[in-house]
């Protein structure tokens, strides 16, 4: 084969690559939930709350799900009060209306949510972390590839997620995601799907849906666990100050939280 | 300025109830709290903390019935304050302040901060855009 072949050919490969990843959306950006035009519905599917009683509940995801009602309490007792991270893919229903923001590279989408500064990280391609070397988590390791203008996703290594509102599920969940723009109403959202596949909650898979709009505010710096921190150093400041010992403990910090509920 | 705060709020939220119970819900188990009610109360900040999951406030009231005591009270995330339009200081230690409150269930004093107003400055949490300050047009999906 002659140099100027090898070239040639060469040249036009990398011209198709550079063209097949053009093609392929951008999704960096600030988002927040989609709002559909006054008097046109939710344009919702799916998400947290949809719909507990309808969910195909084997017995044991029938029992968990009621061993959490009294893990729970009356009170319905709330990790993110006690500054625990949502996982996925409750992050991704926004609870309590934050932002989220998308940065994305060739090989990997970064998702950060605003509360508790939650991340997660989409790896695209064949760069993946061998299955043995995944730490579980609540965000789970996530590995990506293209169909198209579709970044198809899928999600494993999970951390039990009995507490993820409607979408409870076990360790052994399989989180199958699809990022995609779309127009709607004249609007380009993005468009967030998931299915959840757990053979310990479900007899069939559960599906989950979102849609974001871009949102041109800044994502809020959002600090949870310091403020514990802070109120301990307080509280020892404060036994400095009256000349007592300073052996505060963090468990005191709870203390004084648990008297202000 | 209690009858003001009631009557910005209402506006703030009647478009956007989802969100402004969304945004209640997110962190808190509102059980306690009867967000069905609203209350105003007026009295003298001791301590104003804008913090995260949640803020907390205790605020010294004076009334025939219970006395002077102190209240406290919840409210959103430090992130939701400075959407809604919050800034840093705007609430110091010894200023009059009125708070639209969801009030305690049992009748105790204590409630959940739905708006506030403070040297003649409003805040409400009904998803207020920080760059305009107007309300939003539609609920929160």
């Amino acid at each position: 084969m002659s140099k100027a072949l090898i070239v040639t050919v060469g040249a036009v490969l990398s011209a198709a690559a550079i063209s097949v990843e053009a093609q392929q959306p951008d999704f960096t950006g600030v988002y927040e939930g989609y709002r559909a035009p006054q008097g046109q519905g939710q344009g919702r599917a799916g998400g947290p709350g949809a719909g507990r009683a309808a969910l195909p509940l084997t017995e044991e995801g029938k029992r968990r799900v009621a061993e959490y009602g009294v893990l729970s309490g009356p009170t319905r007792l709330n990790g993110a009060t006690f500054c625990a991270s949502y996982g996925v893919p409750a992050m991704m229903g926004l609870p309590g209306s934050y932002p989220i923001e998308f940065i994305q590279k060739p090989d990997q989408l970064t998702i950060i949510f605003e509360v508790n500064n939650e991340t997660r990280r989409i790896y695209i391609g064949d760069r993946q972390l061998p299955a043995e070397q995944r730490l579980p988590s609540r965000t789970g390791y996530s590995a990506g590839h293209w169909e198209g203008n579709t970044l198809v996703v899928k999600t494993t290594d999970l951390l039990d997620g009995l507490d993820q509102g409607a979408n409870a599920y076990s360790e052994q969940a399989t989180i199958d995601e699809r990022f995609s723009f779309e127009d709607v109403n004249g609007t380009k959202v993005l468009s967030y799907q998931a299915t959840i596949t757990d053979p310990i909650y479900y007899t069939e898979p559960i599906r989950f849906e979102r849609r974001y709009q871009p949102y041109e505010g800044f994502v809020i710096p959002y600090a949870c666990a310091d403020e514990l921190w802070y109120e301990l150093l307080e509280l020892r400041r404060e036994q400095l100050k009256a000349g007592k010992p300073v052996e505060a403990h963090m468990s005191d910090v709870y203390k004084v939280r648990e008297e202000r509920e | 300025m209690a009858a003001k705060l009631k009557t910005f709020v209402a506006a703030a939220c009647a478009s956007a109830l989802a969100l402004c119970a969304a945004a209640a819900m997110a962190h808190h188990s509102a059980a306690q709290f009867d967000f069905g009610q609203r209350v105003t109360i007026e009295g003298t900040v001791k301590e104003f903390n804008v913090t995260n999951p949640h803020t907390w406030a205790t605020v010294e009231l004076t009334d025939d019935k219970r006395g002077t005591r102190d209240a406290q009270y919840e409210g959103h995330s430090a992130s939701h304050f400075y959407r809604a339009g919050y800034t840093r200081d705007m609430v110091k230690v010894g200023d009059k302040i009125a708070i639209l409150i969801a009030p305690r269930r049992d009748g105790e004093d204590g409630g959940f901060i739905q708006a506030f107003t403070v040297n003649g400055k409003t805040v409400g949490f009904g998803g207020l855009s920080p760059e305009t300050g107007k309300r939003t047009d539609s609920a929160s999906e």
